[in-house]
């Protein structure tokens, strides 16, 4: 029997919609409703509390203690706040970057320090290059201009760390802490709580 | 030179593929979709997309776990029990059959 127009109307109305709803399950599931910029703000804090530390306590405990404690703190808050989130390609690259960037700075600088061959100057160099790195890396992945321009400003500060006095590189440093981990990370959980609005608002559902 | 944009779509062929009923279901679908952009998920996060509850979706999850697409892992974070599911190679290969037989069957309904 061969199908009437309505019928055959009707069929591909029923499958333009199927492939529409795979189309939009597909962005939805990479569309990430995880948040992070709590965590620059969280480290930004921490670089303050250990800089203050070091400088009034004269504790060589200092970094150490704090950048563990910090470490420790971001893993919980993490995998409390991200239990359900499904794991994705891009999470997992940025995921590695910043342990790896992290294990590398608390590793190296330890070492460093323990051995007395790292003055202010090479301190806030390597803490401005190996940041640049981390974030350049996340942007491009992210393809996100205001995370490069964070990078912007930790490599700015790594080179004139390299080209100033110890007084100079510590109030740029502390101002490269103010833009690149409080500013960016209040301006990326603004962004994130604006999206996760937008995606409430457009989100589906797809009943059997 | 740039195809004309009307050789881009399917050819209708004489004979019409027949879609696969395991995947043509409505929420099937919709977590194969889900599983196709993600390496794996949570149920409840499963739930949440497909806006289910968790009767239904257990039981087309079974459905495409039965038939090979997905494989399911549970376990415990933080104490607290979590199934995972993840998409397998043949999943991703049947996804991918249907909708070249959807996106075929829609060029000869155009066409028709």
């Amino acid at each position: 029997m061969i199908p009437s127009f309505d019928e055959q109307e009707l069929a591909k109305r029923e499958l333009t919609a199927r492939l529409s709803l795979i189309e939009t399950m597909i962005a939805e599931g990479r569309q990430t409703t995880e948040s992070w910029g709590w965590t620059f703000v969280l480290w930004g804090i921490a670089y303050y509390v250990a800089i203050a530390w070091a400088t009034w306590g004269h504790s060589n405990f200092a970094w150490p203690v704090t950048m563990i404690a910090a470490s420790l703190v971001t893993a919980f808050a993490a995998s409390r706040m991200g239990g359900n989130q499904p794991e994705t390609t891009i999470g997992r690259a940025i995921g590695a970057i910043w342990i790896g960037v992290g294990a590398s700075l608390f590793i190296l600088l330890l070492s460093a320090s323990i051995a007395g061959r790292m003055d202010q100057q090479t301190f806030i160099a390597v803490v401005g290059g190996m940041l640049g790195a981390a974030n350049a890396a996340s942007s491009i992945i992210l393809k996100w201009g205001a995370q490069f321009a964070c990078a912007l400003v930790w490599w700015a500060t790594a080179v004139v760390a390299c080209f100033s006095s110890a007084n100079q590189s510590s109030i740029v440093f502390l101002v490269a802490i103010f833009l690149g981990q409080i500013v960016f990370g209040v301006y990326m959980m603004l962004s994130e709580a604006r999206e996760r609005r937008t995606h409430e608002r457009k989100s589906g559902a797809a009943h059997a | 030179m740039p195809e004309p944009a009307t050789d881009s779509a399917p050819e209708p062929t004489s004979e019409l593929p027949d879609l696969n009923p395991v995947i043509h279901g409505k929420l099937r679908l919709a977590l194969l979709s889900l599983l196709s952009s993600v390496e794996e998920a949570e149920f409840t996060w499963l739930r949440a997309k497909t806006n289910s509850t968790d009767g239904n979706l257990g039981a087309q999850l079974l459905k495409l776990e039965e038939a090979g697409y997905v494989e399911v892992e549970k376990k415990f974070v933080l104490r607290k029990p979590q199934t995972i599911y993840r998409m397998t190679q043949i999943g991703r290969q049947a996804l991918t059959d249907y909708v070249q037989a959807l996106k075929q069957l829609l060029g000869a309904a155009i066409n028709a």
